[in-house]
């Protein structure tokens, strides 16, 4: 695991070389993809996983926008995965103070209304003393006033010049309240002028950080959700996000899409409301609210169980985890979770992959899990090493090569005409090899293991 | 290349329904139930929609450039189009709007009067989520988010005189759109060439039977109506073999995802296989920084989106007389641009209709102008006309659809508010 950590930072630090960026860059991409894959599969640590993925789909950023690409390595190792078991809080402050994210929903770029950095300033005093020193206008004097000039506009027309509300939005749409958690789009804009000045330096491929630009700070009172703020500054900020994390809506909007992926695509209030008691209960703990969740009757309910459709993430890392194949450094899998329709930190729009068995079970998406699940049974899924003879071991008896293959890859749960199929097919060829081959095939191939 | 394949089978018809030919698999033919060549079946049998989303709320103002508004040029110092006539100015339509230069490939299709333009379109519901006013939008319920299909898909559930074959209606890409979910059958397709069971030929019909067998068995609900579809999709593409067709007259789609999208569904309608609604998506429009006027990346979008859309209609040439692509986005962006030289979410954009009987060669609506007083909010475009009049005069003007009470539930669908993009 460490090793994979390692090779992207080495990745990373390669790309600052400057030479065929283009190649440079999907190959970290690819790489980044890759280890969330293999931690996926590899992970001890099964429901932290699932978190990671919760989280990061939950605040999702986009590679595939300007800079984003060079900061998202960080985003994952120091913003998701710290908190993905911590306090909600915590992740939301550590979310909105990403370079990541603060580039992704253009935070970065909002400033009060007539608001200017001060090296303009000193820009513009620099010019004024050489308009106002005595001495030739014309030669090289004349020019140099007119390239200050010049580097003053450009200066000027790239700096931000107003509010930007994305961020604010999505904050409030997706982040926390949800989108029917009762805000309006007056409070919109007044969150996004209290996040006025919550900025980044400048990012390149090293990186960047998190910076509050006073200058560019809205200092007028702002009303959010009936609340005043006013302190002013950067605090003003986390009292925002202090208070989003609290209220009533955010804890059971988001403790519902827990649900929607833990539970079934249409939880029953019983659950939801157990996870919202134990985020008022423990301060947002994020632990606790998954025990209150799991713990419920609801997720235990036996007519809830194996309702939901696995993502093609979840059907790519449990059919390497059923086969015990072993991932390699190659971004294999996670090229293969991309052509299944889930591209790792692709998804351009901020609402993340949906969770839902309507947006990922459809004709042509079941046909590519199909060949998918014959490509692992013939050992050629790019990106795995796989040995089949660590699913079941070779045997003349065919009944017992499928009891095997049912327990290892279906938890026994293949149903009479599941076993009649996979049986069947079997039977067509004599070869041992090939027999356990279209076993596996099928096995991941069914119905039953589509299910989450 | 020209049609092939089906014309050396013979169809008969029976019951309306059924289909009998020959070298067929014959499990195929017990449950075919499809409207390759039937020029004696109701006439909208023959006709195909395409609907193309522009996610992401496209900047309407500078797609269909309302040059003859004087507000335009005050509120846009730093992105508007130029006046016609000026250098990488907008492309005159009409005295008043103008194209994007970028959208120059579409406008030979404007004069020629195949190309139907509606402004100041939208959602009576002001959202400004991206993801609610898609979802109004693909459901054609705003204001509702729960309903759980979409308005093509109504369509197709109500309007029962096409036959419903798995390409009846088809997404391109591997996630089934919002407004083709529901009851009817909906595919969505990656690439028409490697759909289908990849094995060894020998052996493909072989497993794809045999994985059929399990999913009838094992499977329920959505999982075992969509695999079925799939093995029924399967059979019908070998059948017909949509990725012979090479693009016609010269047409050259552009090497975008988009550009694929639609170059394939051109293959699907020219195969005969059944297709009436089909969907393409194309992004890239939520330009909040740094959007661009006549260059830049709003213009790198459009170049995209126009070349594409007349690639396909070059492409498809006179079979354009069945095909109408409608163009929409869940809204549009602010009259001003703002701090970044960007736009941010607006109400009311522009949607494009191009083919079959549209009412071309005009700029639809009405205008409520950018006057400040005119505007929503003080800051968008105000919507003048409700997309579900657009997208039901296009429904009953092409497909002829005539329950848009169903494809619209709670609206009352009204022909007098109908903007008149479509010939009657």
């Amino acid at each position: 695991m460490r090793d994979s950590v390692q090779s992207m930072d080495a990745a990373a630090n390669r790309s600052a070389r400057p030479q065929r960026p283009q190649s440079r860059l999907r190959r970290l991409t690819g790489q980044f993809q890759q280890l969330a894959v293999t931690r996926a599969v590899l992970s001890q640590r099964q429901l932290y996983e699932v978190l990671v993925d919760f989280w990061t789909n939950h605040f999702n950023v986009f590679l595939g926008k300007g800079q984003v690409r060079y900061l998202a390595p960080d985003y994952i190792e120091r913003v998701i995965r710290p908190h993905a078991l911590g306090r909600f809080e915590d992740l939301l402050v550590a979310t909105a103070q990403s370079p990541a994210m603060l580039f992704y929903l253009d935070n970065a770029q909002s400033v009060a209304q007539g608001s200017e950095p001060p090296r303009l300033a000193q820009m513009e005093q620099r010019l004024r003393r050489m308009q106002t020193t005595r001495g030739n206008r014309m030669g090289t004097q004349g020019d140099r006033i007119r390239q200050a000039e010049l580097r003053l506009e450009q200066t000027r027309a790239r700096l931000p010049q107003g509010l930007n509300e994305n961020y604010a939005r999505e904050l409030l749409e997706l982040h926390t309240l949800g989108v029917d958690g009762g805000y309006t789009q007056e409070d919109v804009i007044n969150v996004a002028r209290v996040l006025t000045g919550w900025s980044a330096n400048r990012p390149g491929q090293r990186g960047a950080r998190f910076v509050f630009n006073t200058w560019a700070h809205d200092t007028d009172e702002k009303i959010v959700l009936g609340q005043k703020f006013a302190l002013g500054g950067m605090e003003e900020g986390m009292e925002l996000l202090r208070m989003l994390s609290r209220h009533p809506s955010t804890m059971r909007y988001i403790s519902r899409k827990l649900c929607v992926r833990l539970v079934s695509d249409d939880p029953p209030d019983g659950c939801v409301a157990a996870g919202a008691r134990a985020w008022e209960a423990s301060g947002g703990d994020i632990r606790e609210v998954l025990r209150a969740i799991i713990t419920s009757p609801e997720f235990w309910n036996p007519e809830l169980r194996g309702t939901k459709t696995k993502t093609p993430l979840e059907f790519v890392v449990s059919a390497v985890r059923a086969i015990d194949a072993e991932p390699d450094k190659t971004p294999g899998l996670a090229r293969l979770v991309a052509r299944l329709g889930q591209p790792l930190l692709m998804h351009q729009a901020p609402n993340g992959y949906p969770e839902t068995q309507q947006s990922w079970v459809n004709a042509g998406a079941l046909l590519n899990r199909l060949n998918t699940a014959l490509g692992f049974a013939a050992g050629r899924v790019p990106g795995a090493k796989i040995d089949l003879t660590r699913v079941v071991a070779l045997s003349d008896d065919l009944d017992e090569m499928l009891a095997g293959v049912n327990a290892a890859i279906l938890n026994g749960t293949a149903s009479a005409n599941t076993l009649r199929v996979m049986r069947q097919q079997a039977e067509l060829t004599s070869d041992r090899r090939q027999a356990r081959a279209v076993l596996i095939g099928y096995a991941i191939g069914s119905p039953e293991f589509q299910r989450q | 290349m020209t049609d092939r394949s089906i014309d050396r089978r013979v169809f008969v018809k029976a019951g309306g329904l059924a289909l009998v030919s020959l070298g067929i698999d014959p499990i195929f033919l017990t449950r075919a139930a499809y409207a390759v060549r039937r020029p004696d079946g109701p006439a909208n049998a023959r006709k195909t929609l395409i609907c193309v989303f522009q996610r992401g709320a496209v900047d309407g103002l500078n797609m269909i450039v309302p040059h003859g508004d004087p507000s335009y040029y005050q509120d846009r110092p730093g992105i508007a189009i130029g006046r016609p006539g000026k250098p990488d100015g907008a492309l005159d339509l009409d005295g008043y709007f103008g194209l994007h230069p970028s959208l120059a490939p579409l406008l030979p299709y404007y004069r020629d009067g195949s190309l139907a333009i509606v402004h100041a379109v939208g959602s009576p519901y002001p959202s400004r989520s991206h993801f609610d006013a898609q979802g109004y939008m693909e459901s054609g319920t705003p204001g509702v988010k729960s309903t759980p299909d979409g308005w093509l898909n109504r369509y197709m559930a109500h309007a029962r005189d096409h036959e419903d074959t798995p390409f009846r209606s088809v997404a391109m890409g591997s996630q089934l759109p919002h407004a083709l979910r529901g009851s009817s059958t909906a595919l969505a397709i990656d690439n028409l060439q490697t759909f289908g069971i990849r094995t060894r030929p020998n052996t493909q019909d072989r497993v794809a039977s045999a994985f059929e067998e399990l999913y009838r068995g094992s499977a329920s609900g959505l999982v075992a109506s969509s695999a079925e579809e799939g093995f029924e999709a399967i059979r019908m593409l070998k059948a017909a073999n949509p990725s012979a067709f090479e693009p016609e007259n010269g047409a050259r789609y552009p090497t975008s995802a988009f550009g694929r999208q639609m170059r394939q569904l051109a293959q699907l309608v020219k195969a005969r296989i059944g297709l009436e609604i089909g969907f393409a998506d194309v992004g890239g429009w939520d330009t909040h920084v740094n959007q661009g006027a006549s260059q830049g990346q709003l213009a790198g979008r459009l170049r995209d989106f126009g070349g594409t859309i007349a690639a396909f209609a070059q492409d498809l040439g006179p079979r354009m007389a069945d095909v109408v692509v409608l163009t929409m986005s869940e809204f549009g962006r602010t009259v001003s641009e703002n701090g970044n030289r960007g736009t941010d979410h607006g109400r009311a954009t522009a949607m494009l209709v191009l083919g079959g009987n549209a009412n071309g060669g005009k700029v639809h609506g009405h205008w409520p102008t950018l006057a400040p007083e005119k505007r929503e909010y003080g800051r968008d475009l105000a919507v003048t006309t409700d997309f579900r009049d657009l997208f039901g005069e296009v429904l009953v003007g092409h497909l002829g659809s005539a329950e848009l009470s169903a494809v619209f539930p709670g609206y009352k669908s009204d022909p007098s508010r109908w903007v008149g993009a479509m010939r009657r």
